[in-house]
């Protein structure tokens, strides 16, 4: 019964505390509102660059696991000197898996790349006035996982000597730097998220202690008439809640509004490469990790506060 | 609840001050006490370490037989809930009405909300001030204020009424009605203890008065109708030896 009690009154202590900082803080949407878009920008920046990285990462999926190397025939190669070579190549130990594309294939795969864009009169049309097709054979060898180096050299004088051969590129793709750069902006946005998040700590630290200093009288009549420590540092914590939430309300829409703006010119980048944009990461889990993370920033800038300035008070 | 006794008290501050020296006092359940003395005598200290506020240096504060200068801090709220506190410059909430400044410790206790609103009442009827409830602080007379800062102290029904000054800038017809609502309050059981050097009220009113000097007890003279209490015993020495 009497637990049953304290709880019902801890409860209650709470609601009246949540109902009072939602309006303290709604009588000053000003300094509100100024904090939650210093948060929010904290925010926004390393959980911008966290999507830009997810969506790096499986944009190279593709690549992932699958290095290898290009060899370009002279023009008009027979097939059979393509086959040929590709047979031998994939007899090698290191080799995964030889995929060739004929001089037609390559034209035909070119006419539906530029006809993507060039749409009547482009390029793909030009091409068809053409007598003679001006695209050579190519065959792309992938490597079995963990192919070591010193094979690969062996590979390439291999594949040079082969009859018709004009060229053997061992050729970062730009999926492959696409995957070295998401690795780059994963880290960048790490220390990033580190720098910001401890300014969001202390963008709400000091807010919260500006709202302490205004009520210090208060805190000590509060703790005069035997509120405990608990009940003394309880708005305030609500406040740092509050002020990260609102940030990381903030931040969502900061990046919402930076893909709208970032998908068209993205949307022509990959269209080029014939991929479809699809967005990845700005789902529901990723809101609500951002405020989530948004409020309990908030809280530690709170407890930071609450320590520094109500460890000692005074009551009289 | 409500019996207070000081033990060899001594408490002395960083900077060397002792502004307590070994006083040793008693107060039992349900007495109404007076402390007196210059200013600087120690009169605040005393009721500090009352309150918890302040720890000892030396000697212990027994209430109850509990030692409030070696309560932890999470312990120290729920010993001060059985405490009413009054000061002179009687610490209203400014930007809250007469109603929720009054509320203020009941809600810290977590009661309900209609519970809440009767003793409140009860409390503002106590002072005569039912019908100002809605008021701000600011909208008050001083008189009013501080009789506001009473009903707060009375509101939870404490075991034990701390007073500092309560009457320090009052007229003489206010204080003495200040003065009236605390013995009427301790007629009601309470253990109340009173910081004034209103020498003429205090005397008027019949009740033990400890007088303090430089941080000692010099004087503790009882009350007409409440039985003698010995002055301070300096006890120091048959103790140590
Ligand atoms: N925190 C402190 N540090 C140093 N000295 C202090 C401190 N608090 C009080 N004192 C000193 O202790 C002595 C007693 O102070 P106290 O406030 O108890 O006096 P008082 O009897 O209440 O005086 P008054 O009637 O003026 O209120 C004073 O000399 C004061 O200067
Ligand atoms: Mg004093």
């Amino acid at each position: 019964m009497v637990s049953r009690f304290k709880w019902l009154g801890w409860l209650r202590d709470h609601g009246r505390i949540a109902v009072e900082s939602l309006h303290y803080i709604s009588s000053r949407l000003g300094t509100s509102f100024l904090v939650w878009l210093l948060v929010g920008i904290a925010l926004a920046l390393p959980a911008g660059l966290w999507i830009l990285q997810v969506n790096m990462a499986e944009m190279s999926a593709d690549w992932q696991g699958r290095p290898g190397l290009s060899v370009y025939f002279k023009m008009q190669t027979a097939n059979s000197q393509v086959q040929d070579a590709a047979v031998l190549l994939g007899r090698q130990d290191i080799i995964d898996e030889v995929v060739t594309t004929s001089a037609e294939e390559a034209l035909e795969e070119f006419k539906s790349y530029s006809g993507l864009t060039g749409g009547e009169g482009g390029l793909g049309d030009a091409l068809t006035l053409l007598d003679k097709n001006p695209l050579p054979a190519s065959l792309r060898a992938y490597f079995v996982p963990g192919a070591a180096i010193g094979e690969v050299e062996h590979l390439i004088n291999l594949a040079q000597r082969q009859p018709g051969v004009a060229e053997v590129v061992v050729e970062k793709t730009w999926l492959e730097r696409l995957h070295e750069l998401s690795r780059v902006v994963s880290r960048l946005g790490a220390i990033l998220g580190v720098l910001f998040g401890l300014g969001a700590i202390l963008v709400t630290a000091s807010s919260v202690r500006l709202a302490i200093e205004g009520r210090l009288d208060e805190l000590r009549v509060l703790k005069m008439v035997g509120a405990t420590q608990g009940q003394v540092r309880r708005p305030f914590l609500y406040f740092g809640a509050l002020y990260g939430f609102g940030g990381g309300v903030i931040a969502a829409m900061l990046i919402s509004v930076t893909l709208v703006v970032i998908e068209p010119p993205l949307q022509s980048l990959l269209g080029s490469y014939q991929r479809e944009l699809n967005l990845a990461g700005f789902d529901p889990i990723f809101l609500l990790v951002l405020l989530g993370l948004g409020s309990v920033l908030g809280i530690v800038g709170a407890i930071l506060a609450v320590r520094q300035r109500l460890k000692d008070l005074e009551i009289f | 609840m409500g019996h207070i006794e000081l033990n060899h008290v001594t408490k002395r501050f960083d900077n060397g001050h002792e502004a307590l020296s070994d006083v040793s006092v008693e107060f039992a359940e349900g007495s109404m006490t007076f402390l007196t003395g210059h200013s600087g005598a120690g009169k605040s200290t005393f009721l500090k370490l009352l309150l918890g506020a302040d720890i000892p240096t030396r000697g212990r504060v027994l209430v109850n037989g509990v030692n409030i200068g070696a309560m932890s801090q999470r312990r120290l709220p729920y010993y001060r809930q059985n405490l009413g506190v009054v000061f002179q410059d009687h610490h209203l909430l400014s930007q809250r009405t007469v109603f929720e400044n009054v509320a203020l410790p009941l809600r810290v206790m977590g009661m309900r909300g209609r519970e809440i609103a009767r003793r409140v009442r009860a409390s503002l009827t106590r002072v005569e001030l039912l019908g100002k409830e809605h008021l701000f602080p600011r909208h008050l007379s001083t008189g009013e204020q501080q009789r506001v800062g009473i009903a707060r102290a009375v509101v939870t029904r404490p075991k034990i009424l701390l007073a500092d000054e309560p009457t320090g800038n009052l007229d003489p017809d206010l204080s003495r009605h200040i003065m009236d609502l605390f013995s009427r309050f301790n007629q009601v059981g309470s253990t109340v203890i009173v910081a004034s050097h209103d020498v003429s009220l205090i005397e008027e009113m019949g009740m033990r008065i400890l007088h303090l000097e430089q941080g000692r007890v010099v004087s503790d003279q009882p009350g007409l109708n409440q039985q003698a209490h010995d002055p301070a015993p300096d006890q120091t020495d048959v103790e140590e030896t």
